[in-house]
């Protein structure tokens, strides 16, 4: 009890401070009550938990604003996903006796805590989006992060929501053999790419041999099949076809949803294809999947515009593969534009900057719209360099340390232009961009200047 | 003099493709590009047949403990002809996990031993209980000055051999001796990634102009403006192992 007390007081003083308060005050309690996470456990009827590198995020968003039409839920929001997250969503859903306000919790949890935490909670069910190259100063290496999301599996006794378009999915639900539905996108939609860009896990972990392709939507995901064992991509139970704005929604039996995507990009049609999927299975119809993705607010940082006279995408690169993706959005717009890359390399960035030299930055030197580069943050020359070594001239790459001032530079001189901004940042830099950028939102239209969505 | 393209072995970039060593790559052959050279680099995946007889300089980088006990199995049957390449003087830069298949072993944490090329007498060691050796690292050499950037390996690799560089800052090849990487003949094996090149210009001229030298082809190296590079190490150091900024000047 004195645990949740402290945890409460320590979010209120944060929240009055004007601090985030989405993990310090659970690490506060458990250091209280190590055995707290079990405690609030048996209070749970369920728990959903969403992991994988990518999409965690914003598929935990779309499922929980899907479930909560039903029934009031607790969630981590802000990719609080480690265990003190966690914790903190809990101790806010709680009464001062510790009498948690709902029995349903819709989870993003990180790969290498879920081991730790999985017979903690009641999971009925666990979907994975993805499992790509992240981090590897935190989690060692690819074949790890499959190990440690086998041994969570193995302490719960949920099915399985998969991307099956994936093989290190596919290959986690052969090894788990257990209830298991697979997603993914319809067949015709995939691309013969002929891009050279970092696929992981290309080799059959049954038996090593390399996958072959008929296609791929991004990074590994795509029509794989192993030529040498039984190893193949499984048939989706849930099917999704994408089309710009909207998303096909298809499964046996049942009539079709058209569901309106509310982050642009093919990964966040992914995510909506993921949470959509877990819906079905945890038994929601049309109204409240539809009603899910018109509550969903898109998290900071995703994709989010800001019109400051001119428009300014802001969206968070933190690995090979989903920048990958973000820079072909980024490119695939035809107006001239300038682009900020803020690099940071603290704890919750990665300290380790190698997957910049991964990453398909020549997608930018091709790109005959691009204006200029500022690179900028903690590691911003590093940065800058992986850019010249890109074939990018060094006359188009500048460096301004301070984001806020590599921003203010890209605006102005996008302004005189009339071109667009977008901005990449990594995780620690992304929250005070948001901020800035929302505080020049709010001045341009106390100056009563003209709301602009776009100048094309 | 010889204007042919030069030729680079990329091995195995199918399997051994983590940590960034496309970035290795391309710091190689844009600063022979910007030089007015040709390059071509060979992708020699596990399907192929490595020719070591065709390349002016190899590259064997890092991978998962299964992706390198596949790479040995791959390498079992070209390892007379590799010796025998590499003591007649191909140059050949191996990182991590290419580094450790150098040597006659590595031993994973329950005991297996990946078994190794035994191009160089040396083994690595990797006990379950030992903390891997994570984090930015430094370390002084000969050929090019200091040379930096970021090192994770379970492993730790003992060699009688001449080290790349002695290390300022960080762990090297066994966090005990203060060595990090091996130098033999045109050899030069480290788990330094981050990776490795683009920060160290001086070390990629120091290979390049042994690949050049190798291939018998005119080696002056044109001066490039390596303005940015330099930047990015000053502020790297500054920001990161502040001690080690004496050593750079
Ligand atoms: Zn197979």
């Amino acid at each position: 009890m004195l645990a949740i007390w402290v945890g409460k007081l320590v979010a209120w003083l944060l929240r009055l401070r004007g601090h985030d308060a989405t993990s310090f005050p659970g690490k506060i309690a458990l250091r209280l009550s190590p055995n707290l996470l079990r405690r609030f456990g048996r209070q749970l009827r369920r728990a959903i938990i969403v992991t994988g590198t990518n999409g965690k995020t914003t598929t935990t968003s779309l499922l929980a604003a899907m479930v909560s039409q039903q029934e009031p839920i607790i969630t981590n929001h802000k990719g609080a996903n480690l265990i003190q997250g966690i914790v903190s969503a809990l101790i806010r859903e709680s009464s001062w006796t510790g009498r948690l306000h709902a029995k349903t919790a819709v989870l993003e949890v990180d790969e290498a805590t879920f081991p730790l935490i999985a017979d903690s909670l009641p999971v009925v069910v666990i979907v994975v989006t993805n499992v790509f190259r992240d981090q590897l100063d935190r989690y060692g290496e690819l074949d790890t992060t499959v190990e440690k999301l086998f041994s969570a599996i193995r302490k719960t006794e949920a099915c399985l929501v998969l991307n099956g378009d994936d093989p290190l999915c596919r290959h986690l639900g052969l090894r788990a053999s257990r209830k298991t539905f697979y997603y993914g996108m319809d067949r015709t939609t995939a691309k013969t790419s002929a891009r050279k860009q970092m696929r992981d896990g290309q080799f059959c972990l049954q038996c090593g041999q390399e996958l072959s392709y008929e296609g791929f939507w991004y990074g590994q995901l795509g029509l794989y099949k192993c030529p040498a064992c039984d190893f193949v991509r499984p048939h989706p139970e849930f099917l999704g076809t994408y089309r710009g704005r909207t998303l096909t929604f298809a499964e046996d039996q049942v009539p079709e949803l058209e569901l309106t995507l509310p982050v642009q990009g093919l990964y966040n049609a992914y995510n909506v294809l993921a949470a959509a999927s877990a819906a079905r299975v945890l038994g929601l119809w049309a109204d409240p999947i539809h009603a899910g993705l018109a509550a969903y607010l898109p998290p900071a940082g995703r994709m989010q515009s800001f019109a400051v006279g001119v428009p300014v995408t802001l969206n968070l690169i933190k690995n090979p593969t989903g920048c990958d993706s973000v820079l072909e959005t980024v490119t695939s717009d035809p107006r001239r534009k300038w682009v900020v890359i803020g690099i940071n390399d603290l704890a919750a960035d990665g300290r380790d900057v190698s997957w910049l030299w991964d990453a398909d930055f020549e997608q930018l030197a091709e790109d005959e719209y691009l204006e200029r580069i500022i690179t900028s943050g903690l590691r911003a020359h590093d940065m800058a360099l992986r850019l010249k070594y890109a074939g990018i001239q060094p006359h188009q790459i500048g460096v301004i340390e301070e984001m806020d001032d590599a921003m203010d530079k890209a605006i102005a001189e996008a302004t005189a232009a009339q071109a667009n901004v977008y901005v990449l940042s990594t995780y620690t830099l992304l929250h005070p961009a948001v901020q800035t950028l929302s505080e020049k939102v709010r001045s341009d239209e106390s100056q009563g200047l003209a709301y602009r969505t776009s100048v094309s | 003099m010889s204007h042919r393209a030069l030729r680079i072995g990329h091995l195995f970039p199918d399997l051994l493709n983590l940590y960034a060593d496309r970035g290795n790559i391309l710091t190689l052959t844009q600063r022979l590009r910007w030089r007015g050279r040709d390059v071509i680099v060979d992708e020699i995946t596990h399907a192929d047949t490595p020719r070591f007889g065709a390349y002016d300089l190899v590259l064997l980088g890092g991978g998962s403990d299964r992706e390198q006990m596949l790479v040995a199995g791959y390498l079992a049957n070209h390892r007379t002809e590799l010796r025998h390449a590499i003591e007649d003087g191909l140059p050949l830069l191996a990182i991590c996990g290419g580094y450790q298949l150098l040597g006659a072993y590595y031993q994973v944490p329950g005991g297996e031993k990946i078994p190794g090329l035994e191009l160089i007498d040396m083994v690595t060691n990797y006990s379950a209980g030992q903390p891997r050796l994570i984090g930015n690292v430094a370390i002084l050499t000969e050929e090019a000055g200091v040379v930096i950037g970021f090192e994770n390996h379970g492993g730790r690799t003992i060699h009688q051999g001449a080290p790349l560089g002695k290390v300022i800052h960080g762990h090297g090849n066994d966090g005990v001796t203060g060595l990090e990487g091996i130098r033999y003949r045109n050899v030069w094996g480290t788990y330094i990634h981050g990776p490795l090149l683009p920060k160290n210009p001086r070390l990629a001229d120091a290979i390049l102009k042994t690949m050049l030298q190798y291939a018998g082809v005119d080696d002056a190296l044109d001066p490039l403006d390596d303005s940015m590079e330099e930047e990015a190490r000053r502020s790297f150091v500054k920001l990161r192992m502040p001690e080690v900024e004496a050593a750079l000047a």
